[in-house]
C-alpha cells in the first residue's frame, strides 16, 4: 500500500471544562493569537483546526509555517493519531513516527540503557530487535559509561543526545517533526544533523512545523501556512528556490 | 479506522502485554530503586499490619487468634490490592497525559500497567499469608490449588474497573472523592476485620456484597475453606458485566479521553 496522508474537513475542538467557562461567554471571536472560541452544548470549545482538507503523497516533504496557536503542533498530534478527528474524515496509510517530544517517556531515575530499552518497547519493538538498536545507539550518542548511569545525573546537552538518539532511531514512512531538532555542540550538532537528514531521507513523507521560513525553504518541497486553524495558503516550493546553508 | 480503534482499544491493550508487562515491572523497580528492602517492603509492611491487627482484634473481636490472623492477613492483602486499583484506576489516565498526548498507544495499556503493578505488589504480600498459617501449625490444603483461578479473577476485575474509572474521572473530576469516600465506608462493610459468622440474622450485609465475594475467592482457598458457589457466580459475572461497560465507555469515548485530559 503507498504511504498517503488525506483529509477531508477534518475539524478539532477542544472542550474546556473549567467553571469560569461562564465569563468566556461573551469571549470575543476572531483573535489573533490562538483558534476561535465558539460555545456548544454548554461549555466553550476552542477550535484549533477548522475544516481542513489536504493530501500528502509519497515524497511529500511538509513544511508547516503560522503564528504561535495557529494549530501546528495540533495537527501535528492529530496526524500522530493522539487526537482523533471531532468532525471530518483522516486516513492514513503507512507507519508514523512523530519526534514531537524527543524526551517523551525519558525516565531520569532510570538508567541510559533502561531507557533506551523502555522507549523501545513503547514503540512496540521486541526485545531482541531492541538489543540490537542498543549498541547503534550507545555510540552514537559517545555517552560511553555514563549510559550505566541514571540519566538524572547527566547534563542537559547530555540528555538531549540521549534523547535524540533514541528517537532518530525509528523507522517509519511519515516521519512528523516540531521545529528541526538541534542538540549538543558543535560536532555533536553536525553529526546530529546529518542522522536527521538520513532520517528524512528514508521516510517517504515528511512533516515538519517551524517558525524558520529558511529551513522550510530548504527541505520541503511544499508549505502550508495556517492560521487560526485554517489553511490560508498551500503551495509548493520551487526547486529553484532552494538555499544552501 | 478510529472507530475501529475505539472498539479495539480493551482488546489491543491486553494483547499488548510486552508494553504494559515492562512498564509495570519498571514502575516496581523505579520506587524501589534505592532501597535494600525493595519490594519486599510490601511483605514487611503487610507482616507488620497482619500481626498488629491481628492481636488487637482477635482479643477485642474475642478471636481465636490462630484463626484470625490468617484470616485478616489473607482480607488485608486482597483488600489493600483493589482499593489501590480502584484508587489509582480514576487517575489511570489523567496521571498518563503526557504519554497519552505523544504516542498512540491503546489507553487500555496504561490500565493493564497500573494493574500488574499492584498484582507484583500483592505476590509479594501473600507469602504472609501463607506464614501465618504455618506458625499456627496449619498447612494449606488442596484448595490452594484455586488460587490461580481466584488471583486471574480478581485482576481481571481490577483491569475493567480500572479503564471504566479511568475514562468516568478524565471527563468528571468530582468521580474520585466520590469514590475515595466510598471505599473507605465499604473497607467497614465488607469482611476484612471482621468474619460475616458474627453477622448472624444480617448475613446480607456479605452476600450482596460484591467485594466480599472478590475477596472470598482468594481468602477462601488460602485458608483450606471451599469457595461458595455464590461467589464464583459474583466474580464471574462481575468480570462479563464489567467488561461489556468498559467497551461501551471505551466505543463511545475513546477518541474523546485524549482531549479531556
Amino acid at each position: 500500500m503507498k504511504t498517503l496522508i488525506s483529509a477531508e474537513n477534518l475539524t478539532i475542538q477542544f472542550p474546556i471544562f473549567e467553571n469560569s467557562h461562564r465569563s468566556l461567554k461573551k469571549a470575543i471571536f476572531n483573535v489573533s493569537t490562538g483558534g476561535k472560541i465558539g460555545q456548544s452544548a454548554g461549555y466553550p470549545f476552542v477550535t484549533a483546526l477548522d475544516d481542513l482538507n489536504f493530501k500528502f503523497e509519497e515524497g511529500s516533504r511538509i513544511g508547516l509555517f503560522g503564528h504561535n496557536g495557529s494549530g501546528k503542533t495540533t495537527l501535528l498530534r492529530v496526524l500522530s493519531g493522539v487526537y482523533a478527528p471531532v468532525k471530518g474524515r483522516l486516513n492514513i496509510n503507512g507507519r508514523i513516527a512523530s519526534l514531537l517530544d524527543v524526551s517523551m517517556g525519558l525516565d531520569p531515575d532510570a538508567t541510559g540503557f533502561e531507557n533506551i530499552y523502555l522507549r523501545g518497547i513503547l514503540d512496540g519493538l521486541r526485545p531482541a530487535r531492541i538489543r540490537s538498536k542498543i549498541d547503534e545507539i550507545a555510540e552514537f550518542t559517545d555517552l560511553g559509561e555514563y549510559l550505566n548511569l541514571p540519566v538524572r545525573t547527566y547534563s542537559s546537552g547530555m540528555m538531549l543526545r540521549l534523547a535524540f538518539a533514541i528517537s532518530t532511531s525509528v523507522e517509519a514512512d511519515i516521519l512528523i517533526m516540531d521545529e528541526w531538532l538541534s542538540v549538543g555542540d558543535q560536532s555533536f550538532s553536525a553529526k546530529a544533523s546529518l542522522r536527521l537528514e538520513e532520517l528524512i531521507g528514508k521516510s517517504s513523507i515528511l512533516i515538519v512545523a517551524s517558525h524558520d521560513q529558511s529551513l522550510i525553504e530548504r527541505i520541503c518541497n511544499r508549505q502550508i501556512v495556517l492560521e487560526q486553524g485554517r489553511i490560508i495558503s498551500d503551495q509548493s516550493i520551487p526547486k529553484g528556490s532552494v538555499k544552501s546553508v | 479506522m478510529n472507530n475501529k480503534k475505539s472498539k479495539n482499544d480493551l482488546a489491543l491493550g491486553i494483547c499488548s502485554f510486552r508494553i504494559w508487562g515492562t512498564l509495570g515491572w519498571h514502575d516496581i523497580k523505579q520506587r524501589y530503586r534505592r532501597s535494600i528492602l525493595g519490594p519486599f517492603w510490601f511483605t514487611l509492611s503487610t507482616a507488620i499490619m497482619a500481626v498488629v491487627l491481628g492481636v488487637l482484634y482477635s482479643n477485642i473481636l474475642n478471636q481465636e487468634i490462630a484463626d484470625y490472623l490468617p484470616f485478616l492477613a489473607a482480607g488485608l492483602v486482597v483488600w489493600q490490592f483493589m482499593s489501590t486499583s480502584v484508587l489509582e484506576g480514576c487517575n489511570i489516565f489523567i496521571a498518563s497525559s503526557s504519554l497519552i498526548k505523544q504516542i498512540d498507544l491503546p489507553l487500555t495499556v496504561y490500565a493493564c500497567r497500573a494493574v500488574w503493578r499492584n498484582f507484583i505488589i500483592l505476590l509479594h504480600s501473600l507469602p504472609i499469608v501463607i506464614l501465618s498459617l504455618l506458625i499456627f501449625g496449619e498447612m494449606p490444603n488442596e484448595e490452594i490449588f484455586l488460587l490461580p483461578f481466584g488471583l486471574i479473577l480478581l485482576a481481571l476485575n481490577a483491569v475493567w474497573l480500572t479503564v471504566a474509572l479511568g475514562i468516568l474521572c478524565a471527563r468528571y473530576r468530582d468521580v474520585l472523592p466520590i469514590v475515595s469516600n466510598f471505599i473507605q465506608i465499604a473497607f467497614f462493610f465488607t469482611p476484612v476485620m471482621w468474619s460475616p459468622d458474627i453477622l448472624k440474622g444480617r448475613s446480607w450485609i456479605a452476600t450482596y456484597n460484591p467485594l466480599y465475594h472478590l475477596i472470598e475467592i482468594v481468602r477462601a482457598p488460602i485458608l483450606g475453606k471451599t469457595i461458595l458457589i455464590e461467589s464464583w457466580y459474583w466474580s464471574i459475572s462481575l468480570v462479563f458485566i464489567g467488561f461489556v461497560f468498559s467497551q461501551y465507555l471505551m466505543g463511545r469515548y475513546r477518541n474523546r479521553i485524549a482531549y479531556w485530559l
